[in-house]
C-alpha cells in the first residue's frame, strides 16, 4: 500500500480512537460534576478539590505509576527525542486523573490529558503494526489532533495546534493524515458528544474602531499570559520544595483552590459555563470583580496544576482570556462612552485568543480555535491582530512557550530539521574511527617514524604498554623538529614529545557538546576515551559525512 | 572497542550478590561495568520500537549515602578498576529519567520491578522480557547468590535466537577462555537436522574450535534433562518467541529453564547482532 494512503487510513483510525477518548473524558467529567454538585453548598465543600486532586495524584503515582507531567510537554519530548514513543498507560491514565481533578473542582482543562491519550493511542497503534519512526511520529500527531479536535469540536484548531506545538513543522507528509484524524475526531464528538463549547449562533459586527482597540487588548493579554505562565512555574517550584508526599501536597493545594472557590465559584472546574455567559453578554459582575476573577483563576490554576492536580492550561487560558477581554471592553466603554463598540462577547473571544496565543506562542491555534468554536469569520481581523501581537509581546518576556520552556531550558527540545536535531540523532559510537594505531609511551622516535610511514593518519594515541591506559596524543607536528636529526631517532622517546593535556571525548557524550568543545578549542579531531582506554578518534570530516547522510534521511519526506 | 555492561545497583545484600555476579562477568570478559545507582523508583528505557518503564521497588533507593562506596568496594574486590557511574542526562519528567540503551550487556535480576521475595527461581518479570525482546544487547540474569561460573553452556534449539546465543557463547568462550558446552533437546528435529543448521550457517569450523562438547537429550523431558547442565556454568540461550496463547498455557522454554535451574543466565533477544 502507498505510504501516504497507509498513513491516511491509520490517521483516520487514530482520530476515531482519540475522539472516543475525548468523549469518554467529557462524559466522565459530566458524571463527576453532576454527582458532586449536591455537596457544593456545604461549608466543607472546599475540601472536595483537595480530595479529588489527592486521589488523582495517588492514582498517577501509585496505581499507574506514571511519574510524568500534565501531558503536552511529554508528547513534545517524545516526538522531539524518541521518535514518538509513548507508554501505553498514558493512553488512559490522564483521562482518569483529570476526571478526578476537574470533576472535584480543580481549576484545569481536559485538553492536555486528552492530547497525551490520543498521542499515546497513535504511538501504540504504530507499534502494534510495526510502523517506522517517521510514520509513528505522524500518528502521534494524528492522535493529538483528533483528541483536541474532539474535545473542542474544533477540527482546524486541533490540526493547527498539533502542527504548531507538537510536530513543530509543516510538512506535506504530515499535514494530510493529521487533517484526516482531526476530521475523524470532530465527527466522533459530533455524533456522541453533548458537552462541548460552541457559540455558533453568535454574530458580531466588528468595525474599524473595535479592530484598532484590539491592540490594547493584545498588550493586556500578553502581560496576563506572562503572569499566568510564571505563576504556574512558581507554584510548581514552591510545591516541590515542600517535603511532603505528593498526594498530601495535592490535598493541600486542592483545599486552597476549594477555599478560593467558596468566595468565587467561577474559578472552579474547567469554567466553560462562565465563558458561555461572557460570550453571550450575560455576565453580570463589574470591572473590579472581573479583575479579581482574573487573578483568582490564575492562582487557582497554578495551585491545581503546580500542587499535584492533573490537567491542562488550555481551558483556564480561555477562561482567563475571556475575563480579560470582557474587562478590557468594559474599561474602554467606560473610557470612551461616545463611540460605538462591538458587543462585549466579541472581546471575550478576542481575549481568549490573546491568552492562548501568548501562553503557548501559538498564534494560529488561537485564531482558528475561536473561528472553529464560533463558526464565523466576522472577528477574523481583530483575532489575527490580537493573536499575533500577544504572541510577539509575550515572547519578549518569555522566550519559549509554556509547554516548551522547560524542555528548551534543559536542551531537550529539538526542532525538526535543525542542526540540534540532526546531531542528536547521531551518536559518538557511529562516528568513532577505529583504524587508529596506538603507540606505547616508551617507543623510540625511530620506531615511531616507521609506524608513521605505514599509516595515513596525523594523530597517534599514546598508551601505557603495561596497563593499556591512555596517556596522551602525538601529532606529526610534535616530531617535526627532530625529523632531520637522525641522532634523535635512538634517543628520544614518545613520552618526551607527546601531548599530555589532551581534550578527550566520552563515548556517551552528546555530539553537540563535543562539537562545541571542538569549536572552542579550534580542534578538528579528538580522541574518544572510555575509562582511561583509547577507543578511537572522532573527527569533523567523518561528522560532516554522517551529518549530511542524516540530514538527507530527515528531510526525505 | 571496550564493551560496557549496565548494572542497576540495589544497596542491599541481594544487590551485593548481583553486583558481584556482574563484576565477575565483567572481569572475565574484559567489560567495563557502568553502574546506575537509582535516584528515583522509576526509569524509562527508549528502545528503537518500544519504551519500557521499569518500576523499581523501594529497596533500590535504600541508603544512598553508602551506595557508591559499596559499588566501588565490590567492583574493586573483583580486581576491576573503579566502575563508571551512570548519571541520567535526559528526563521524560522531573522524576522519570531516561536510561541509555546503547550498552553491550545489561544485568537484570530475574524480576527487576518486584520485591526481593519474588526474585528466586521461577519468575522472569514482564519488564525483563520486554527488555530482552527490544534490546540490542544480551541480558544477564544472575543467580540469587554469587557463584563463580567456570564454563559456558549454550542451549541450542535451532532457532534464529538460538543461533545468536551460540555465536555469543563462542565469542565469550574466545574472550574468557572458559570451555563451552552445547545442549540440545531433541524433539521433532533430530541430531542430523541440528547439524545441518550449523552447517548451513557456516559455523562448522567454529563448532570444532570453540565447543568442548555437544550433548543431545533424546529421552526424558526438557526440565528433567536440565539436571545435566553443570551447576557452575553460565547458561546462554536465545529468548524463545512463542505466541501468547502457547506461552500462557504451557510456559516458555526460557521460563522452564529458569524455574528449574539456579544458574546465572545470559539471554539473547531478537535484536541482538551476533558476531563471534
Amino acid at each position: 500500500m502507498d505510504d501516504r494512503l497507509l498513513l491516511i487510513a491509520f490517521g483516520a483510525a487514530v482520530g476515531v480512537c482519540s475522539g472516543l477518548a475525548a468523549v469518554a473524558l467529557s462524559h466522565g467529567l459530566v458524571f463527576m460534576m453532576e454527582n458532586l454538585s449536591v455537596f457544593r453548598d456545604y461549608w466543607w465543600a472546599f475540601v472536595l478539590p483537595g480530595i479529588g486532586m489527592a486521589a488523582s495524584s495517588l492514582f498517577l503515582e501509585k496505581v499507574v505509576r506514571e511519574g510524568a507531567g500534565h501531558g503536552v510537554p511529554e508528547v513534545v519530548y517524545s516526538v522531539s527525542r524518541h521518535g514518538g514513543l509513548l507508554r501505553l498507560r498514558s493512553s488512559f491514565s490522564r483521562l482518569i486523573s483529570n476526571c478526578l481533578t476537574i470533576g472535584a473542582g480543580g481549576s484545569a482543562g481536559p485538553e492536555a490529558p486528552v492530547i497525551i491519550s490520543g498521542a499515546s493511542i497513535g504511538s501504540n497503534i504504530s507499534r502494534l503494526f510495526s510502523l517506522n519512526e517517521r510514520q509513528r511520529v505522524t500518528l502521534v500527531g494524528c492522535g493529538s489532533a483528533g483528541a483536541l479536535s474532539a474535545i473542542f469540536n474544533a477540527p482546524v484548531a486541533g490540526m493547527v495546534f498539533t502542527i504548531e506545538i507538537i510536530m513543530g513543522e509543516w510538512s506535506a507528509a504530515n499535514v494530510v493524515p493529521i487533517a484526516v484524524a482531526s476530521v475523524a475526531g470532530a465527527q466522533v464528538t459530533r455524533l456522541l458528544q453533548t458537552h462541548q463549547i460552541s457559540f455558533t449562533h453568535l454574530r458580531f459586527d466588528v468595525d474599524v474602531i473595535s479592530t484598532l482597540a484590539a491592540v490594547g487588548l493584545a498588550v493586556l493579554t500578553a502581560l496576563i499570559s506572562v503572569l499566568f505562565a510564571r505563576s504556574l512555574r512558581y507554584s510548581h517550584h514552591i510545591s516541590e520544595k515542600i517535603t511532603l508526599p505528593v498526594w498530601v501536597r495535592a490535598l493541600i493545594g486542592g483545599c486552597m483552590v476549594g477555599a478560593i472557590g467558596l468566595i468565587l465559584p467561577g474559578v472552579l472546574g474547567e469554567g466553560y459555563n462562565s465563558i458561555q455567559q461572557m460570550v453571550e453578554g450575560a455576565f453580570v459582575p463589574g470591572l473590579a470583580l472581573m479583575l479579581l476573577l482574573v487573578g483568582a483563576k490564575i492562582v487557582a490554576t497554578a495551585l491545581t496544576l503546580g500542587w499535584g492536580g492533573s490537567g491542562g492550561i488550555f481551558a483556564p487560558a480561555l477562561v482567563i482570556g475571556s475575563f480579560a477581554g470582557l474587562m478590557y471592553h468594559r474599561f474602554i466603554v467606560l473610557l470612551l462612552p461616545g463611540l460605538s463598540w462591538v458587543d462585549e462577547g466579541c472581546y471575550a473571544l478576542l481575549g481568549m485568543a490573546g491568552v492562548i496565543s501568548g501562553t503557548m506562542h501559538a498564534p494560529l491555534t488561537g485564531i482558528f480555535l475561536i473561528v472553529d468554536i464560533t463558526g464565523r469569520y466576522e472577528t477574523i481581523l481583530p483575532l489575527i491582530l490580537v493573536s499575533a501581537l500577544s504572541t510577539t509581546i509575550s515572547r519578549v518576556f518569555e522566550p519559549a512557550s509554556f509547554y516548551l520552556r522547560e524542555l528548551v531550558e534543559k536542551g531537550q527540545y529539538l526542532k525538526p530539521r535543525t542542526d540540534a536535531k540532526v546531531l542528536a540523532d547521531l551518536s559518538i559510537t557511529e562516528l568513532v574511527e577505529k583504524d587508529c594505531k596506538t603507540v606505547p609511551r616508551n617507543m623510540l622516535l625511530g620506531d615511531f617514524i616507521k609506524v608513521v610511514q605505514d599509516s595515513h593518519r596525523n594523530h597517534f594515541p599514546v598508551v601505557d604498554e603495561q596497563t593499556g591506559e591512555f596517556q596522551g596524543m602525538i601529532h606529526l607536528d610534535d616530531i617535526r623538529p627532530y625529523l632531520l636529526d637522525s641522532l634523535m631517532y635512538e634517543t628520544v622517546f614518545l613520552e618526551q614529545v607527546m601531548q599530555t593535556e589532551v581534550e578527550t571525548v566520552d563515548i556517551h557524550e552528546d555530539l553537540s557538546e563535543v562539537l562545541d568543545r571542538m569549536d572552542a578549542n579550534g580542534l578538528f579531531s579528538m580522541p574518544v576515551v572510555s575509562s582511561n582506554r583509547f577507543v578511537g578518534m572522532i573527527s569533523k570530516a567523518t561528522l560532516l559525512d554522517k551529518y549530511r547522510h542524516e540530514l538527507m534521511v530527515q528531510t526525505m519526506h | 572497542m571496550e564493551m560496557q555492561m549496565l548494572h542497576i545497583f540495589r544497596n542491599t545484600p541481594l544487590g551485593r550478590e548481583t553486583l558481584l555476579e556482574s563484576a565477575y562477568f565483567c572481569k572475565h570478559l574484559d567489560i567495563l561495568p557502568v553502574v546506575y545507582v537509582p535516584g528515583y523508583v522509576k526509569f524509562l528505557m527508549y528502545f528503537e520500537n518500544d519504551v519500557v518503564q521499569v518500576d523499581l521497588d523501594g529497596s533500590y533507593l535504600r541508603s544512598p549515602e553508602t551506595a557508591r562506596d559499596h559499588v566501588v568496594e565490590i567492583v574493586e574486590s573483583m580486581g576491576l578498576p573503579a566502575p563508571k557511574f551512570l548519571e541520567p542526562k535526559h528526563f521524560t519528567a522531573s522524576t522519570l529519567p531516561d536510561i541509555p540503551v546503547d550498552y553491550d550487556f545489561m544485568c537484570c535480576p530475574r524480576s527487576i520491578t518486584d520485591m526481593s521475595s519474588k526474585i528466586g527461581l521461577g519468575y522472569i518479570g514482564p519488564r525483563v522480557r520486554r527488555i530482552v525482546q527490544n534490546a540490542r544487547f544480551p541480558v544477564y540474569i544472575p543467580s540469587a547468590v554469587f557463584k563463580p561460573w567456570q564454563s559456558l553452556a549454550v542451549m541450542f534449539g535451532g532457532s534464529a535466537n538460538a543461533l545468536r546465543a551460540l555465536k555469543l557463547g563462542m565469542r565469550l568462550s574466545r574472550i574468557s577462555g572458559f570451555p563451552l558446552d552445547v545442549f540440545t533437546q531433541e524433539g521433532r528435529r533430530k541430531r542430523k537436522d541440528y547439524e545441518d543448521i550449523i552447517d548451513s550457517e557456516g559455523l562448522g569450523v567454529e563448532m570444532d574450535k570453540y565447543v568442548r562438547s555437544w550433548r543431545f537429550f533424546e529421552t526424558r523431558s526438557f526440565a528433567e534433562n536440565l539436571y545435566e547442565i553443570p551447576h557452575d556454568a553460565l547458561i546462554v540461550l536465545g529468548a524463545y518467541g512463542h505466541g501468547l496463547i502457547k506461552e500462557l498455557f504451557f510456559g516458555s522454554t526460557m521460563e522452564t529453564l529458569q524455574t528449574v535451574s539456579p544458574n546465572s543466565m545470559l539471554i539473547v533477544g531478537p535484536n541482538y547482532r551476533a558476531s563471534i
